[in-house]
């Protein structure tokens, strides 16, 4: 419906509260449901015209884990018998709250327990 | 709820009223969703997700109110209203089009806006279905709000027009209309009407989106079929009233593939089957009989010309509805009843134009009175034997080809095919007679020169009538009668072929049908070789004479023979035995064979069969003396061949003087010949002018009889030295009705005794059997002969009970059962 975006970029850019910027794969944050609605390109919404999310009430540390996972996902969605992802005990509870927000707290995609929060499992 | 909270709500709430607005007016260009769902988020977070909701829905209904509905109220027109639902005219199509289209235009254009916006606010408010509604057991707001449409809009209240219908109402009266614009042969918006149909199947009864609640089904297609079946119930009464089954059958067809078509582009493919129902009901079924009887474009009229693709048509169309077909197979059996009463009909007019044209032939190429309606009665017989096998074997293919191209050989269509041609040819009572005379015919002269493929489909043929015979029994008295007459004249065209027939036959009929042919080349054969050992005896004798006789015999078992041959050899039970009286050399000539052949068979009896045999004469006809030029100035030498009758009558005139006169009584009473064979055999010789060696005195051209006067035809002329003189059947032509009813009883006679013997055969080897089960056993082994009739059964049974073969059980206390026992 918006012609104006005719070809997507490969990339998306993330933006923290405090400003941090991450550049991500599309194919990869595309795992949040909520990330997805916001660049739906049916949609009119300034996130899927410009290209760039800003995330209010995330902070850049989070934010990054939270990018680290949905490369983490992708890398090897394919694969099986993944090792679980490295997460600091410290950042667990913020981390629940932005999985929550995000969507990322079931299973987005036919994934198997590897999309869930299992993943944020202490090592 | 905390005051505080209360706030924090309003203060999102507001925000979210906003962007609902903003979406639904498409300036949703500046939000951002990450904002908008946070501000759902926290509202969800803080325990009032059912309020959101609540609020969403009420957002939703009013802008349904106050922006949607006036804008489609203003086309429900009344003209529209009245047009689509109560049936008026008035208005052109191209109006009514225009009407139908804006109306359905505005409806997909607010369906369709209200879909995406519902998609966006869905995904605004993602969190209010993760947080709330799951929890809470509502239908995903989603749901809630795309089902808004159907309240709102399709069940909206049109007070405005003061009318009783809703929106759906007519958009289903307006969808169909167009659809019917479009089988009138219109050109319609299909992807306009597609996508006011894919709405319907996007929405449901309940928000709790059943399969079965699409309102697709609950609403449209029950509307969809009903209209259906007015439109085609209409459609078929005219094509009924116009009457012509062809183009019926060529609209119906084009209307089941546009139902299907319109069910892929236009409708939904839900509706596939119950459409083409609505079709096979109201063109196909119902009215099926009345256009299979349409006069020159019915079912009649297509098997009569050929009309291959109408037939075609017609079963594709007739087996969708009923795998068995059974109107179309019934027509068709009928159809081939009509025609092979046609056939015997047609027989029947002809046979009296052949009579006349051969007489008129005859009268033209020979002016001299001739008798020779005898000879025509039996050519003609056979002529009309053939024209009929002919004609079936002709109505055959041409049902044959029809059934492989048209009916994609479908076997119930075959039995009934079948059934038909048996029928029919049975009840054409002298089908047996016929078929043998057809095979007579061709054995005797029509197989000349034919290649063994021609031959083949020949004996196909007569195989193919044969199987469809019921009085087999009487098929083979007539076969054994004209095979008699084959061997004995030598006028069987081919040894192998007779064979092959008779094989053919055991294949099909089994052995015992044919043991008695089999029985009579064996005869031949026999008699043949008993032939070349007497001649070989006679050599040995040394009695070589000039004036020796050569005799060839035929030595016939009486059981194998016809029993006309024999019977009139042996004297039937009716008329006294009557021997002919041989001349003197014939007698002596016998003896000798005679003391031959008992020589090496003790006991046996030889009859002779005067009117099975021929003879050779030499005849030698002195110059006349008053003759000085032609033929008759001449002596002449003829060889004659006559009947062995014909010899002994022939034989008399040897001795007698110049204008002696022999009359038909004094012959008679020399030769003992019996009188039917005596008219035969002097009407052969002195009335056909080819063949004229006696004079009769009364020069005419009917037939000899007692009274008559005879002498030798000095003047006998002939370009040939070899004569066959043709046998004349006069005293007995073409069986006559009482020899029909003669032939009747006999075979009836005949049928009784092997009724008897089957009835016997079962009784022993079962002991005892019920009424039913023997009746049934019975009729089972007699089929393969003919069809037995129920009396002749019971009558069979009561006798053989009279004659104690059987008896009827008796319970203890002596009343009779229905069953029977075998009395050893």
């Amino acid at each position: 419906m918006t012609s104006d975006a005719p070809e997507l970029s490969k990339y998306v850019t993330l933006v923290s509260a405090d400003g941090f910027e991450f550049v991500v794969l599309r194919e990869a944050v595309l795992i949040s449901s909520v990330i997805k609605g916001m660049l739906d390109p049916k949609s009119q919404f300034s996130e899927a015209r410009t290209g760039r999310c800003n995330f209010a009430e995330i902070s850049g540390v989070i934010l990054e884990k939270v990018v680290e996972y949905c490369q983490y996902w992708y890398k090897f969605k394919e694969t099986e018998n993944v090792a679980d992802m490295d997460i600091p005990v410290e950042l667990c509870l913020e981390l629940l709250q932005a999985a929550d927000f995000l969507g990322l707290d079931r299973k987005v995609f036919p994934f198997g327990a590897t999309a869930n929060l299992s993943h944020f499992k202490r090592p | 709820m905390q005051p505080g909270k209360q706030n924090e709500f309003d203060v999102c709430w507001e925000k979210l009223r906003e962007a609902l607005r903003d979406i639904h007016t498409q300036n949703a260009g500046n939000l951002s969703f990450e904002q908008l769902y946070r501000y759902s988020y926290k509202i969800v977070l803080s325990k009032s997700g059912q309020l959101l909701y609540d609020r969403v829905k009420e957002f939703e209904e009013t802008w349904f109110a106050e922006k949607v509905m006036p804008p489609i109220s203003v086309l429900i027109t009344k003209n529209l209203v009245s047009i689509t639902l109560d049936g008026a005219l008035g208005t052109s199509v191209v109006e009514r089009r225009a009407m139908g289209e804006r109306f359905l235009k505005v409806v997909r254009s607010s369906w369709e806006h209200h879909n995406m916006c519902m998609n966006m606010i869905a995904d605004i408010l993602m969190y209010l279905d993760r947080g709330y509604g799951q929890e809470h057991h509502r239908p995903s707001i989603y749901t809630a709000t795309i089902g808004l449409f159907r309240d709102n809009i399709l069940r909206g209240n049109l007070g405005a027009t003061g009318s009783i219908y809703q929106v759906s109402n007519i958009l289903n009266a307006t969808i169909i209309d167009q659809i019917n614009m479009e089988r009138e042969g219109d050109v319609i918006d299909k992807a306009l009407l597609r996508s006011c149909i894919s709405m319907l199947e996007g929405l449901f009864e309940t928000d709790k989106e059943r399969e079965s609640d699409r309102l697709y089904l609950t609403t449209f297609e029950p509307y969809f079929i009903q209209t259906s079946h007015e439109f085609y119930r209409a459609e078929c009464e005219r094509l009924l009233r116009e009457a012509d089954a062809r183009a019926w059958l060529r609209q119906t067809q084009k209307r089941l593939a546009e139902e299907t078509a319109r069910c892929q582009t236009t409708i939904s493919p839900l509706s596939e089957r119950s459409i083409t129902i609505v079709i096979e009901e109201e063109l196909i079924t119902k009215h099926l009989e009345e256009f299979l009887q349409l006069e020159g474009s019915g079912i009649r009229a297509m098997i009569d010309n050929d009309r291959v693709e109408d037939l075609k048509i017609l079963y594709s169309l007739v087996s969708r509805v009923d795998d068995k077909v059974p109107v179309l197979r019934n027509a068709l059996s009928v159809r081939v009843m009509e025609l092979g009463n046609e056939i015997e009909k047609n027989l029947n007019n002809t046979d009296f134009s052949i009579v006349q044209g051969a007489s008129a032939e005859e009268s033209a190429a020979d002016g001299e009175k001739t008798k020779t309606k005898p000879l025509n009665a039996s050519a003609q017989l056979t002529a009309a034997a053939i024209k009929w096998v002919d004609d079936v074997l002709l109505l055959k293919d041409k049902f044959d080809r029809l059934w492989v191209t048209c009916f994609d050989r479908k076997a119930v269509i075959e039995t009934a095919l079948t059934r038909s041609f048996s029928e029919f040819i049975n009840r054409f009572e002298r089908a047996s007679e016929f078929v043998s005379l057809f095979i007579d015919d061709n054995l005797k002269r029509g197989l000349k020169g034919k290649t063994e493929a021609e031959v083949d489909i020949v004996l196909d043929k007569a195989i193919t009538l044969l199987k469809h015979l019921n009085a087999k029994d009487i098929f083979e008295s007539y076969y054994q009668k004209h095979l008699a007459r084959r061997l004995l004249h030598g006028k069987s065209e081919s040894q192998d072929i007779e064979q092959e027939m008779i094989s053919r036959m055991k294949r099909e009929l089994g052995n015992n049908f044919t043991q008695k042919f089999e029985g009579m080349f064996r005869d031949m054969n026999t008699s043949r070789e008993t032939t070349e050992q007497y001649r070989d005896h006679v050599r040995g004798l040394g009695q070589v004479d000039e004036k020796q006789i050569d005799l060839s015999i035929s030595v016939l078992a009486g059981n194998n023979w016809p029993r006309e041959i024999m019977s009139r050899a042996t004297g039937s039970s009716a008329e006294p035995k009557v021997k002919a009286t041989y001349p003197s050399q014939i007698q002596r000539l016998q003896d000798s064979f005679f003391e031959f052949y008992s020589k090496n068979r003790n006991g046996r009896i030889l009859t002779w069969v005067g009117s099975a045999g021929t003879a050779d004469i030499k005849c030698y006809f002195p110059k006349i003396p008053s003759k000085t030029s032609g033929a008759l100035s001449r002596d002449r030498r003829y060889e004659i061949n006559v009947s062995t009758y014909g010899m002994i009558v022939l034989m008399l005139f040897n001795d007698i003087k110049e204008d002696e006169w022999l009359s038909f009584e004094d012959i008679q009473a020399t030769t003992n010949i019996p009188q039917p064979d005596l008219v035969n055999t002097l009407t052969s010789l002195s009335v056909i002018k080819q063949f004229r060696i006696l004079l009769k005195k009364s020069q005419t051209k009917s037939a000899a009889k007692p009274g008559d006067q005879f002498t030798f035809n000095r003047e006998f002329v002939s370009k040939t030295i070899k004569i066959k003189v043709p046998s004349v059947n006069a005293a007995n032509r073409v069986e006559n009705d009482e020899e029909r009813k003669e032939t009747d009883e006999k075979n009836l006679e005949t049928r009784k005794h092997v009724a008897d013997s089957v009835i016997v055969r079962i009784m022993k080897q079962r002991k005892e059997l019920s009424h039913t089960q023997l009746v049934n056993e019975v009729i089972q082994v007699l089929s393969g002969r003919f069809k037995p009739e129920m009396s002749l059964i019971k009558g069979q049974i009561e006798s053989l009970i009279s004659r104690e073969y059987i008896e009827r059980d008796e319970l203890p206390d002596g009343s009779p059962t229905d069953k029977y026992k075998y009395m050893a």
